[in-house]
């Protein structure tokens, strides 16, 4: 009976064993709990007890773009939100709150309950609640979030473009800011990862203006996210600027129905300011489609380019460069204006033939029936045997090729103008006569933009002096509608070599080109005395029968009209020969410029432009 | 002291188990309270109700002769067996687990009551063969008693709750007289497996690259080099110590059946539990809580950050700040020792600590003063529970052990584990009351 009267020796020892075993883990568990409460204890209750600063983002709003009558706007902005709470940040009765909530949202409390349901309460994670919501009841929210503690939002900032023609190119559009423009813009409270902004046109040159800067509400909260101060400090949002653009919706519509199913592009410019009334480039596509990855893989791959915005875009100019030519010949007197030069209908250079594009022959004709019936030899005479390659390119600097116009547009192109030193380094060959006979008449290496071409003439018709062409007319507070500033017209060149009687020559041979030259069958306005040049280039071989088409002109010719002078400028890509497009569409313009007539009023007096087309924009 | 007294109850006992389930109710009431003192849970009510419930029980088993367990230990362990079985097959999922079942509003958890009718079991088992339990055969009969509820449990899949037959089976088994190095043996076979199941993980979170070399451990390609080597090695140090009787033989034979139980047995632990599956990620995220900072880990940042704000005096009953904002999950039942230390700060931690300690050590003081065997074995593994959960729950809030989510006895929100610990008790005070008899 061992066992029933003591307890066996190792028996006795494993429970000492055992016992000091316990006593050693509490020891363990005590100063581990020592340790983290008294020891660490401070460094763990200030970061919990931590009060912090919390800054609520009050959402601002991208400004407006306006044409520049300033009443509907081209681009505005449809902003919504989504609402989502954090139940597990909401203090006391879930359901009251939420009563709370929908009467400031203004719906159904029963939305909120299907969203968050009842075992969703203890969740910390947001739960989207409600969407589209206008900033009006997020501002609301905003400037009471102590009020609802656990509410968060996104903003979906959602452009829309009203005109969703040929402006496009113009406006642009925006999109979330990329890894590059974010390095280049980074800004604390201006642009973040987050940002919106505009990616091309002047939604990207005006991106600083337009997107005002959101407001900042400081506030100290405790760690039950309440608010502990009792004034926060606040800095409101500073709203986008509305722009308003030089551009004249009746007028951009002109030229955009104008030219029709065309590839090519327009521009109206009012020569004594520089300012800007119609830039078109067709085809264009619809910025409000963008977002769809689908719209705008079309749009890369589209043969035609609707990306490519033309009338700031390089192309050779063909005859139009022979305003240039006359300029020069006309100034440096290296050939009398009155003496005539014969046109058999080709020229001779070496052992090359250079045929006018009369293959008949123009006869015996002087500057102005040069420039009025765009005689390929005359000029290429002048070239070649008087003026010299020199003159040329100096004549075209003079004129602004070869260098951009500065016209508040991202990625406008400068152009070429070639020169002899230019070629013999990059082709290794030298430059020849041919290369002047082809030059002469604005082929071979020269181009031009359209935009170019609008301050060639504007130089011509105000006699010497350009103004840096513009888009943007003036800056309006968004809340009061005024004038904050206004652009003033800036001179872009002061012409001092050429002389006004110059000038009288080049516009004499231009309004010839209208009355008795080559545009004088299509150019049949009465409404305004038209003066300009038409031009027609060579396309590749394979395509000879289709020419790249110009028209510059200007109206009204006569200094003693009351009429408001616009330059008009017509490019055509690609059209078939002699057809005289550019001429044809630069007759509804003037035409519906000068009379106030829509295109379609105008067609109705000219005729269908593009017969066989039921509407003019596909 | 006179048989049957009021006053030969363990006083010391009985009021620390009431502390520890006053200040568990308390608590259960802070974390059903949210920031602003708004109720939004009743549990503490139902704690109330199972805490009347259970001191009944209590005295039940405290005053009734616990040697008539013996008779019915076998029964009671096949009930509880059955249970768990029916458990695994319609149990009610909680938390991922299936480990309840429940009859109309009311649920048991059946591994909790299983653990104490193995302790009987084997308690039972240990008395008949205790001079035989230092063989190896004896020893590894004992252990299957307790693999069978563990393995149950295990599939549920409850991972702290079946690691708990462990501890209760070392306990009872080292105070029968097994030898140390049985005991051994399973630690570092199960220590060795768990390492082995885990490589995937440690190469994914740790060491960030696949070392190929660890294929050997992990691919069922090898798996039958791997075994035929080690089968080899320890067939030859057999042999060898058969002849020469040289120790050095042994402990190489001991080493080779170490690694043998420890590969197989990770092939079966990669079976049961997946790789990433949550228990293995618990593993590793206990390791390193930041990587998963904003899941599991945060469970354990949160939880250390409330424990550790707690300082001397705490922050004051409702007035933490870490739980009632909700960063501190499961707060009535797994991480009510986080509450209890953030609003009572280090003086709440010992009280909970103190009071587990008088029980402990009074259970022990209680053993050694009977000469009952089987007192002392159900004993002992009463007190392998206890210990085991107190470390486990402890630890996992302070950030010193894993979360695997067992309560804390007497605390924790929870009838089963209640009712258990209470039970536990008055066997303790059941023993301590007939110990001259």
């Amino acid at each position: 009976m061992e066992s029933a009267t003591s307890v066996s020796t190792q028996t006795r020892a494993r429970f000492f064993v055992l016992k000091i075993f316990i006593i050693c883990i509490f020891c363990f568990l005590t100063i581990n709990l020592f340790l983290l409460q008294i020891i660490r204890g401070g460094e763990f209750k200030k970061m919990s007890k931590t009060v912090s600063h919390r800054e609520i983002s009050i959402p601002t709003q991208r400004g407006e773009i306006y044409d520049r009558s300033f009443d509907i706007p081209l681009a505005t902005n449809l902003e919504t939100f989504s609402i989502s709470v954090i139940p597990g940040q909401i203090p006391g009765e879930i359901p009251v709150f939420f009563e709370k909530l929908a009467r400031v949202l203004n719906i159904d409390v029963s939305q909120i309950h299907s969203r968050v349901p009842l075992r969703a309460y203890t969740l910390y994670q947001p739960i989207e609640i409600a969407t589209g919501v206008s900033i009006e009841k997020i501002s609301q929210i905003a400037e009471h979030i102590e009020e609802f503690p656990g509410v968060t939002w996104n903003a979906n900032l959602k452009r829309v473009y009203l005109e969703t023609g040929s402006l496009s190119h113009v406006i642009g559009y925006v999109g979330n800011i990329d890894e590059s423009e974010l390095e280049l813009k980074y800004a604390p409270g201006q642009y973040d990862r987050n940002s919106i902004v505009g990616k091309t046109g002047l939604e990207k040159q005006y991106d600083s203006i337009l997107r005002g800067k959101n407001g900042i509400r400081y506030s100290l909260v405790d760690v039950y996210e309440r608010r502990i101060d009792a004034q926060a400090e606040e800095q409101p949002p500073e709203l986008g600027m509305h722009i308003v653009l030089t551009i004249d919706r009746r007028i951009q519509l002109l030229g955009e129905k104008a030219l029709g199913p065309q590839n090519g592009a327009v521009v109206v410019m009012k020569p004594d300011t520089g300012e800007i009334v119609s830039l078109v480039s067709t085809p264009s596509f619809n910025s409000n489609l963008f977002l769809n990855k689908d719209y705008y893989d079309k749009l890369r791959l589209d043969p035609d380019n609707p990306l490519y915005n033309r009338s700031i875009s390089p192309f050779p100019p063909a005859s139009s460069f022979k305003m240039i030519m006359a300029t020069a010949v006309a100034q440096e007197e290296v050939f009398p204006v009155d003496k005539t030069v014969f046109c058999s209908g080709e020229l001779r250079v070496g052992n090359r033939v250079f045929h006018c594009w009369k293959k008949s022959g123009h006869g015996a004709l002087d500057l102005i029936g040069g420039i009025a019936n765009s005689c390929n030899v005359y000029f290429q005479t002048m070239g070649l045997k008087y003026l010299g390659v020199e003159n040329i390119v100096t004549y075209a600097h003079e004129y602004g090729l070869g260098e951009i116009t500065g016209i508040d547009l991202p990625d406008e192109k400068s152009g070429f103008v070639p020169t002899p030193e230019w070629k013999e380094k990059t082709e290794n060959t030298p430059w020849v006569g041919g290369d002047t006979v082809n030059f002469s008449i604005g082929q071979g290496y020269v181009t031009a933009t359209p935009l170019q071409m609008a301050n060639v003439v504007a130089m011509i018709a105000n006699e010497g002096t350009t103004y840096v062409p513009r888009l943007l007319k003036e800056v309006r507070d968004p809340k009061t509608g005024k004038v904050e500033s206004v652009t003033e017209r800036k001179v872009l060149r002061k012409n001092e070599r050429i002389s006004a009687d110059t000038f009288h020559i080049v516009q004499r041979g231009m309004r010839a080109v209208v009355e008795t030259g080559t545009a004088r069958y299509v150019l049949t306005t009465k409404a305004v005395d038209v003066a300009g040049k038409t031009g027609t280039s060579e396309l590749a071989s394979d395509k000879s029968n289709f020419t790249h088409e110009w028209f510059c002109g200007y109206a009204p010719y006569s200094d003693d009209s009351d009429a408001e002078r616009m330059v008009v400028i017509v490019f055509v890509e690609g059209v078939p020969k002699n057809e005289w497009w550019s001429p044809r569409i630069a007759n509804y313009i003037f035409h519906g410029i000068y009379t106030g007539k829509t295109f379609e009023e105008v067609e109705r007096e000219f005729g269908i432009l593009y017969p066989g087309k039921a509407g003019t924009d596909e | 002291m006179k048989k049957g007294s009021i006053f030969s109850i363990d006083l010391a006992i009985v009021i620390a188990t009431l502390v520890l389930m006053l200040v568990g109710i308390l608590f259960i009431l802070s974390s059903n309270t949210d920031a602003d003192g708004h109720m939004r849970d009743d549990e503490f009510i139902k704690q109330i109700i199972w805490a009347i419930f259970g001191i009944p029980i209590l005295f039940f088993f405290a005053f009734f002769n616990y040697q008539r367990l013996r008779d019915i230990s076998l029964i009671l362990y096949i009930v509880f067996i059955l249970l768990l079985v029916i458990t695994a097959v319609i149990g009610k999922k909680v938390n991922n687990a299936r480990s309840w079942i429940g009859i109309g509003g009311f649920g048991i958890q059946a591994s909790e009551f299983a653990k104490l009718s193995t302790i009987l079991l084997l308690g039972e088992y240990l008395v008949r063969f205790k001079n035989r339990i230092h063989e190896l055969l004896f020893f590894i009969a004992g252990f299957l008693i307790c693999m069978l509820p563990m393995g149950l449990v295990l599939t549920q899949p409850d991972m702290g709750t079946a690691l708990v037959f462990l501890p209760v089976f070392f306990v009872m088994t080292w105070i029968a007289g097994a030898r140390r190095r049985h005991i051994f043996f399973i630690v570092i076979s199960g220590f060795l497996m768990i390492t082995i199941s885990m490589i995937p993980e440690f190469q994914k979170f740790f060491l960030k690259t696949k070392l190929p070399v660890l294929n050997i451990l992990t691919s069922f390609d090898y798996i039958f080099y791997v075994i035929g080597i080690i089968s080899l090695i320890g067939a030859l140090a057999f042999t060898g110590y058969y002849f020469l009787r040289d120790r050095i033989f042994y402990w190489i034979c001991y080493a080779s059946g170490v690694l043998f139980s420890s590969f197989l047995g990770s092939f079966f632990v990669r079976k049961v539990f997946s790789d990433y599956s949550t228990p293995k990620i618990r593993l590793i995220i206990f390791l390193d809580p930041t990587i998963d900072a904003k899941g599991s880990g945060w469970h354990i940042i949160n939880s250390v950050l409330a424990v550790g704000s707690g300082g001397l005096f705490g922050k004051g009953f409702l007035e933490g700040t870490q739980s009632k904002l909700k960063y501190v999950p499961e707060q009535s039942t797994d991480f009510i020792f986080s509450i209890i230390s953030e609003e009572l700060g280090f003086l709440g931690g010992i009280i909970i600590l103190s009071s587990f300690l008088v029980i402990l050590l009074r259970s022990v003081r209680i053993l050694t003063h009977t000469t009952d065997q089987y007192a002392h074995f159900i004993g002992a593994g009463i007190i392998g529970m206890l210990l085991y959960h107190l470390v486990i729950n402890i630890g996992m809030t302070m950030g010193i052990m894993p979360i695997t989510g067992i309560p804390l006895f007497f605390v924790s929100y929870g009838g089963s584990s209640l009712l258990t610990g209470l039970i536990s008790i008055g066997i303790i005070l059941n023993i301590y009351f007939r110990r001259y008899s």
